[in-house]
């Protein structure tokens, strides 16, 4: 692997050279900032040589678990030292800096509210910690942002996971910063709440806010971001616009197991596919490996139809993002 | 409200909403079951009431409570990442921590000084084996001192809950292993025991209440471990660092 070069300039939506004229406190270009950061706990190196710059819209932090997305977010929160390198928010240094919190907000991802508080106490004790002049008007602004009005008053302890997921959402957002970090904000919502919440960050990105979000899937980052940076074992594996990513990342061959009423059948319908390289059947099991994603799961259903065969199933097997981003990697 | 109250707020909550203060209630209730079973059993020998508040009470009761208390106000908040909502705000770490400890402080002295005092003025009615004194001033002596080691032992407690994660284990470790055997045994060492520094503040307003080493120095020595203590915890707050799950 070589070393990361810096970000393409302009490949992100907002993005700006690192240290570049105007990436002072106030200007957008340089929201946030890594300065060839790297960081270790003891010899294990958790991120190693990463530079970026973010200015307004959102960010697709995308990287599978362990990546050293979490350890990013978390020094652009001034919660983690970098080991080496700058991290700047705003112009400014994040770390040992708590003024850096009246524009940053940060929602993370381990459950951090007291079960016994109702929503809406968290988000006035937020609203009142940030000294907002009227912390309740803030606080139900925030919670109605969220979608969280029917249960504001409900302790914590009773939430769903999306539920809490919200609170902390409107915790971290009941001061409007200018900075929004997320780290898995879609763990645990359901489709329509995940919908809401695009929605929602889409309308604050247009705001002129800058917003940051760590995933290990590929759609959310795809449906909300952008633009993307993609992390694997600490290093920035790709960057910039999600459509080129997206191309790289679907063109690779992947293999898909597929169960339905008549697996040969439908292996031999497949055959008559060009996306379709070969086809296996195995211990009741259906294989089939293809040349790009896109086209077979277009093409899957039509097929099925036509072979008179229900689909119970189709899964791919190799997408772990492991294997996908091992592919990114590979390929530099 | 204040940025330290709505802190304090908060903390007493959290500490007062889990099953630990029934614990810490029953804790603090055994020098009152010693004073009422030393009563009961009323035989006329004479009873050092210095002596059995010194060896319940502020060897064994005091700091365990304090302990509980110190190391949950924001050790365990760290732990299970409720404190990153308070990190992530732009407040003084030096106001976070003086509204631990001024909690855990408080909620120990509110459940110990009490206590010292029913156990007191229970044993108080028995025949005091220190002639010429007054047991109720000792009594009071004594609470005094506790109610100033509740604070100082909350401070120790909170800071020490920021510099390891296994606050309660090292501190379970100091207050045995160093407070109860080697600062008794090491000439000189008592200047570092907290409980010593309880005595002697008792000593001091009240000369028979109790003996001790370090007298009315114990005095400065609390002064200056107090604010060592809340500095040593602002310090370490402000470059804390929460780890991530990856």
């Amino acid at each position: 692997m070589t070393a990361t070069p810096p970000v393409d300039r302009g490949l992100v939506s907002g993005l700006g050279a690192p240290g570049a004229p105007g990436s002072g406190p106030g200007s957008p270009a340089g929201a946030l900032v890594l300065e060839s950061v790297s960081r270790w706990y003891g010899n294990v190196v958790a991120v190693n040589d990463v530079s970026f710059a973010l200015g307004p819209g959102i960010t697709g932090l995308l990287g599978p678990n362990g990546a050293g997305k979490t350890t990013i977010l978390h020094m652009l929160a001034g919660l983690l030292r970098p080991s080496a390198g700058k991290v700047l928010v705003g112009g400014v240094p994040a770390w040992h800096n708590p003024s850096v919190y009246r524009t940053v907000g940060l929602v993370p991802e381990r459950e951090a509210v007291h079960a016994f508080l109702s929503g809406r106490a968290f988000v006035e004790m937020a609203a009142r910690l940030q000294r907002l002049p009227d912390p309740r008007v803030a606080a139900a602004r925030a919670i109605a942002t969220v979608d969280l009005e029917g249960a504001a008053d409900r302790p914590v302890g009773t939430y769903s996971k999306g539920m809490r997921q919200r609170v902390k959402i409107a915790g971290a957002l009941v001061h409007e910063p200018t900075i929004l970090l997320l780290d898995e904000p879609f763990n645990g919502m359901d489709p329509r709440q995940r919908l809401h919440m695009i929605g929602l960050l889409r309308s604050m990105a247009e705001a002129g806010r800058s917003i940051l979000f760590s995933s290990h899937i590929l759609e959310e980052v795809e449906r909300l971001a952008d633009g993307v940076l993609v992390i694997h074992a600490g290093r920035l594996a790709a960057s910039g616009d999600f459509r080129e990513i997206r191309r790289l990342m679907t063109d690779r061959p992947h293999t898909f197991v597929v169960r339905s009423s008549d697996d040969r059948s439908l292996a031999a319908a497949f055959m008559a596919e060009p996306a379709v390289f070969g086809t296996e059947l195995r211990d009741g099991r259906l294989t089939v490996q293809v040349a790009e994603f896109g086209g077979f799961t277009r093409a899957v259903a039509r097929v099925a139809r036509g072979a008179g065969v229900s689909l119970f199933e189709v899964a791919p097997t190799d997408d772990s993002l492991e294997s996908v981003f091992a592919y990114l990697v590979s390929r530099r | 409200m204040t940025i330290f109250s709505e802190i304090a707020t908060i903390t007493l909550r959290a500490l007062l909403g889990r099953r630990r203060t029934l614990l810490m209630l029953l804790l603090a209730a055994i020098p009152i079951l010693v004073g009422l079973l030393v009563r009961a059993n009323g035989r006329p020998g004479a009873v050092d009431i210095g002596a059995i508040l010194d060896g319940i009470m502020i060897r064994v009761v005091l700091p365990l409570v304090a302990l509980v208390f110190g190391t949950a106000a924001l050790g365990s908040e760290l732990e299970d990442g409720t404190a990153v909502h308070l990190l992530t705000k732009p407040i003084r770490r030096s106001t976070i921590v003086l509204a631990k400890i001024t909690v855990a402080g408080t909620l120990t002295a509110a459940m110990l000084v009490p206590s010292t005092i029913i156990a007191g003025l229970l044993l108080a009615g028995m025949l005091n084996a220190r002639p010429g004194v007054d047991p109720v001033a000792q009594v009071f002596a004594i609470a005094i001192g506790v109610l100033v080691g509740s604070y100082l032992y909350a401070a120790i407690f909170v800071a020490l809950s920021i510099v390891t994660s296994r606050g309660l284990l090292v501190g379970l470790g100091y207050a045995l292993i160093w407070e109860g055997i080697l600062a008794g045994l090491l000439p000189g060492s008592q200047v570092f025991s907290v409980r010593e520094y309880v005595r002697g503040i008792a000593e001091t307003i009240e000369p028979a209440a109790i003996e001790s080493i370090v007298g009315s120095t114990a005095v400065v020595y609390a002064s200056i471990a107090l604010v060592a203590a809340t500095v040593i915890a602002s310090l370490r707050l402000a470059v804390y660092e929460v780890r991530g799950g990856d």
